[in-house]
């Protein structure tokens, strides 16, 4: 069975043709709307209090204007609240109803990013991640491995994230997806890429000397290139040959930070 | 002031003066003081990383460098900078606030001082030993354990060490405030009465003593993982690689749990006390009282209740389910909303004032304005979507600042607030405003930029060029930043000798009670026993209390229960011991506040110092050198030899003639002491409890029996200790009775029964251990040590830890029986029950560990 598949996914690609909606639009719509929302609410806030702040300064000349309106606090007093409870009140609600609308109108939002899309017919790509210091390990369904992603374009592609040593986070900035590879235990994310190019897998946890430098690039080809690609590493191995090994990689991090001017012990 | 009137205390122009004293107002500015010096440490630092960002690459301090850098800056400006500043103020003005003379026990509350100065200086210590630690301030595991520390990882040991000293100082802490603020209260002022910096103080220190609990579980299982050879936060034991299958599948995630079930608390523990500050000031210079102040205080009841049940929103990314990540979603909304509701109070307050803008309010504006900004940002990452990309980059770096550092602007105003309070002169006003607007714009131009930059991933010394500009930026800003202090360090410094003197009070519309109170107060702080009784504070005068003491037979016996309030030791489990040398009776004057209180003990910073030794020794025994080894010998000989001089001395900390002490009335305070020492107890065990269940499951919860534990590890060891524990706790109790009715053959049987039902515990415990280190069977050919597995890790630090506990009784215990040999507690046996409050405690732990160690 699992052997079939494999073939079936290496002949026809089953792909969504750019009509699933990508972890980078949910994540640009509803920033945008925070941004929007947020930027609004603090002018308006931090202007509200710079109006009480200045409205009510002191204007030095040593007379009360509200003398006759409110009481002012005394030496020794029993501490007890001011009057004005209910304009707090209305303020708080105005501001809990926001924040829990805005969150409750992204909850729907996130449901889709944990399940990802439901595609009749859809085989998505599932690949293994390995973190380890410095570098990540790809496993294909064939069990080739390399140290930089390819994927194909226009196609949901699932990531099954661990690492072998420390804590790393796999995270791929320009994708919107991002997962913590932890030692012993699995963690999944999907993404689809709607353009080719080149972008960069980054590690988001501090794991050590080479931490700055454990970044990947992440290659989204065409749909044929990726199909050529992939048949031939099936036929080449299974036990992959561009792998670096972990010592490599932390050599390779190691010149880079000596080229930086760092010296990682 | 002449130094007879001190008590023995010398002149606070003699040094000495400071290594003695254990008066609050000494100690807050010892705290003070010591703060700052951190502040300045926590910020050199972060200069030299915003150096090295200037432009991307570790040119200036290697990878290495870079990461202990930002690793330590963290730490310092959390544990040591931000805490104890706001624990400087707390010394200094909440008993003033609340009426008191002093904290309960004020030599704890010196013993605090010196564990924090000494945890923060092995902190320093740890710079020298080869590198310090360098994981991040989060100190995830693995990455936290030797294995993953480059060259011998002693300077890391250290400072998990120097951490264990501060949570000692901050649980020490927590029971004494929590004593004082309960016990010792001006008459007639209600819980709900305090002035408000005293209440944000009241729920900082309940945060406190559970939160720092389960943090000191995590510090001492690492500290085990790293002297000990435990293997908690190793999930591959033997040394290979392996992303499944592992040996301990539970380990990362085992402390970030731990972590955030603190680290979450800890967010409010910082900023409560700012949020105190905050409202102080906003009374006082505005001339408002608190608008809503009701729901201020209800607000940040339901905060700190709920700070408990956020924590796994730091962790959304750790692959937790749906339905939890919508609970604690839920969660993290639901607490940000009671915040709303203090911002707005604090603005409304404003209304209808007269707004002074002095130095004090402007920062406290100012960090009001920053914490709106902190606190919108922090929205964003409530959403779960957004947070996983927010994740790890500088958005977080940039909220969490806007956030804490907000709460330190608050702080700073704080100073500037009780700086005339504390020295008796007035700084200049002109520089402080000066110091105001060059920090405020420091301030923004630092964090500010790291919004725009928020794709920098954090701890990273490598950035895209796009991002230049904004790194720059921020670094410059930073330099603005630090620029300001040397302003305040300058005027505040001057001011000590240039500066106006000041009357009681230098602030119109100020209320509360320090300000009724010349600057600096005097050393027992007021003219007469404050009472709010008409609604009002009033001095009573001696002979108005020794009326009214006299008339109530009920408040004349709370004096005299209290009398031996000072010898509280270190935090409950020799508070017992101390209470063994309470005195019996008191004359009738004592108790009507004419007492000689104590002020002056010396033992307290030897027994910081022998622990600093001891501390710096265990962090270097594992490689075997003599060096360290006889280090921790005499640290641990000077710690002991300090802890039975402290015991022994005769210290007086009388408990006021008349308080209020709702809810606990008819609990005293050494009493009250222990009970607070042991709810934290709790939660240390309770950690360590679900250390082992989280671990066990990760690995399988029936494989776990199977695959790890021999089969020599039999029930009947753990049955015979039950049945020795259980019969130990009864005679504690006999020996309550026999001094009851003062037979002191029967006190002293019971309590050598007791010992010798200890020893026999452990003996027995010996035995086991000893057997199962050296079996040898097919599974585990080399014994069963530490080392070997995570199952027998669990099993040999969670008993061990009991243990412990164990001897400390024990040794409690033996100091009792000579003094009951001696005659002592005949007719009053209330330090026997004390003890015994302990000593049931560890009894009932091991009622727990049994079944979980031994059946299931």
């Amino acid at each position: 069975m699992a052997v079939s598949l494999i073939t079936y996914a290496t002949v026809v690609f089953p792909l969504h043709g750019g009509d699933v909606r990508a972890p980078s639009a949910v994540f640009d719509q509803i920033f945008e709307v925070f941004l929007l929302l947020g930027t609004a609410v603090g002018v308006v806030v931090v202007a509200y209090t710079m109006y009480h702040a200045l409205k009510y300064r002191d204007d030095g000349a040593g007379t009360d204007p509200y003398a006759d309106k409110v009481e002012r606090p005394e030496m020794g007093e029993m501490p007890t609240g001011g009057a004005g409870g209910r304009k707090v009140f209305y303020s708080f609600s105005i501001s809990a109803i926001i924040v829990v609308s805005l969150i409750a109108w992204t909850y729907s939002q996130l449901l889709y990013i944990e399940q990802g899309p439901d595609l009749a017919q859809e085989e998505a790509l599932e690949i293994d991640v390995e973190g380890y210091r410095f570098g990540w390990d790809f496993v294909y369904p064939n069990g080739h491995t390399t140290n930089t992603l390819y994927v194909p374009q226009d196609r949901v592609v699932r990531l099954q994230v661990t690492a072998t040593d420390v804590f790393h986070n796999f995270g791929i900035p320009e994708l919107r997806v991002k997962t913590d590879a932890v030692p012993g235990q699995y963690t999944s994310a999907w993404f689809t890429a709607n353009e080719t190019g080149t972008y960069a897998a980054k590690c988001y946890e501090l794991c050590g000397s080479g931490h700055s430098l454990m970044t990947t690039d992440v290659v989204v080809m065409p749909q044929d290139e990726y199909e050529e690609w992939y048949a031939e590493t099936n036929e080449t191995d299974a036990g992959g040959n561009e792998t670096a090994t972990a010592a490599e990689t932390d050599q390779r991090i190691t010149a880079e930070a000596t080229a930086l001017g760092g010296a990682p012990a | 002031m002449s130094q007879e009137h001190e008590h023995g205390l010398p002149p606070k122009s003699s040094v000495s003066r400071w290594f003695l004293t254990t008066n609050h107002k000494d100690i807050g500015v010892l705290y003070l003081i010591t703060a700052l010096f951190f502040l300045v440490f926590g910020g050199v630092l972060a200069l030299l990383f915003r150096l090295e960002l200037i432009s991307s690459g570790a040119d200036l301090l290697g990878s290495m460098g870079y990461n202990q850098a930002v690793s330590t800056h963290g730490l310092l400006m959390v544990f040591w900078f931000i805490s104890p500043f706001a624990f400087g103020f707390a010394n200094y003005i909440v008993p003033l606030q609340i009426g008191a003379d002093d904290l309960a026990f004020p030599r704890l509350n010196a013993l605090s001082y010196w564990l924090y100065l000494f945890s923060g200086i092995l902190m320093g210590v740890s710079f020298f030993q080869g590198t310090t630690f360098a994981g991040g301030w989060t100190m995830y595991a693995p990455l936290n354990t030797p294995a993953y520390i480059p060259g011998e990882g002693l300077g890391a040991t250290s400072v998990v060490l120097a951490l264990i000293m501060f949570t000692a100082a901050v649980t020490l802490g927590s029971v004494n405030f929590l004593t004082t603020m309960y016990r010792m209260r001006a008459e007639g002022l209600r819980m709900r009465d305090i002035p408000i910096f005293s209440l944000s103080i009241n729920l900082t220190v309940w945060m406190m003593l559970f939160a720092f609990a389960a943090l000191l579980a995590a510090l001492m299982i690492l500290a085990s993982d790293h002297i000990l050879g435990t293997t908690y936060f190793q999930y591959s034991i033997d040394g290979t690689t392996m992303a499944t299958d592992a040996d301990n599948p539970g380990a990362s995630l085992l402390w970030a749990h731990l972590f955030w079930f603190f680290g979450h608390p800890e967010v409010y523990i910082v900023f409560f006390p700012a949020l105190g500050v905050m409202a102080e000031c906003f009374q006082t210079f505005t001339g408002r009282r608190l608008v809503g102040r009701k729901w201020f205080i209800i607000s940040m009841v339901l905060v700190a209740l709920q700070s408990f049940v956020v924590w796994m929103h730091h962790m959304f990314l750790t692959g937790i389910n749906l339905p939890i990540k919508t609970i604690f979603m839920a969660t993290t909304i639901g607490i940000s909303l009671p915040f709303d509701l203090m911002v707005f109070s604090l603005i409304y307050t404003m209304a209808k004032g007269r707004v002074r803008f002095t130095t004090p309010f402007l920062f406290s504006l100012g960090a009001l304005i920053l914490f709106i900004i902190g606190g919108i940002t922090g929205v964003f990452l409530g959403a779960i979507v957004l947070d996983y990309q927010f994740r790890g980059t500088y958005w977080v770096v940039a909220h969490f600042h806007y956030v804490m550092v907000a709460g330190a602007t608050a702080l700073f105003g704080g100073l500037y607030y009780w700086y005339p309070k504390i020295t008796g002169k007035m700084y200049n006003e002109t520089l402080g405003k000066i110091q105001f607007g060059v920090y405020f714009l420091g301030f923004n131009l630092l964090y500010f930029p790291m919004f725009i930059a928020w794709e920098t991933p954090r701890r990273v010394f490598v950035y895209p060029d796009g991002l230049q500009i904004w790194h720059s930026m921020a670094t410059a800003g930073g330099f603005i930043l630090g620029a300001s202090f040397l302003i305040m360090f300058y005027n505040l410094f001057m001011s000590l000798w240039r500066g106006e003197d000041v009357g009681p009070n230098p602030w119109e519309y100020a209320t509360s009670a320090e300000w009724a109170v010349s600057s600096p107060p005097p050393l027992e702080n007021f003219p007469g026993v404050p009472s709010y009784a008409t609604g009002k504070l009033e001095f009573l005068d001696d002979e108005t209390v020794t009326e009214r003491t006299e008339r109530a037979p009920g408040a004349a016996a709370h004096g005299h229960a209290a009398t031996d309030g000072g010898t509280a030791t270190d935090g409950g489990a020799v508070t017992a011991r101390a209470a063994a040398t309470a005195t019996a009776m008191e004359p009738a004057h004592e108790t009507a506040g004419e007492e000689h209180a104590s002020h002056a003990s010396f033992w307290p910073f030897l027994v910081s110092l022998g622990g600093f030794i001891a501390f710096l020794g265990l962090s270097g025994v594992r490689t075997g050198s003599v060096f360290y080894l006889s280090l921790a010998a005499v640290g641990g000989v000077a710690t002991f030899g300090s802890l039975v001089g402290m015991t022994r001395e005769p210290f007086h900390a009388p408990e006021m003639a008349i308080a209020e002490r709702w809810p606990f009335e008819r609990v005293e305070k050494m009493k009250l002491g222990m009970w607070t020492f042991l709810a934290s107890d709790i939660v240390l065990f309770g950690a360590f409890i679900g250390s082992y269940a989280f671990v066990r499951v990760a690995y399988g919860w029936t494989a776990w029996h199977h695959d790890l534990i021999p089969a020599e590890h039999v029930t009947m060891p753990g049955l015979i200790n039950t049945y020795l524990l259980l019969t130990s706790s009864f005679l504690v109790v006999l020996a309550m009775v026999a001094a009851e009715r003062e037979s002191k053959r029967g006190t002293v049987a019971a309590l050598v029964g007791t010992f010798a039902l200890g020893v026999g515990f452990l003996i027995n415990k010996g035995l086991e251990w000893q057997h199962l280190f050296h079996i040898s069977t097919e599974a585990f050919p080399n014994g069963w040590g530490l080392s070997t597995n995570i199952a027998s890790s669990t099993f040999y630090l969670t008993t061990g830890l009991h243990g412990a506990h164990v001897t400390i009784g024990l040794i409690i215990c033996a100091y009792m029986t000579i003094r009951a040999w001696n005659g002592a507690y005949q007719g009053d046996d209330r330090a026997i029950e004390y003890f015994g409050l302990y000593w049931h405690f560890v009894d009932i732990v091991w009622l727990f560990l049994f079944p979980l160690f031994y059946i299931l």
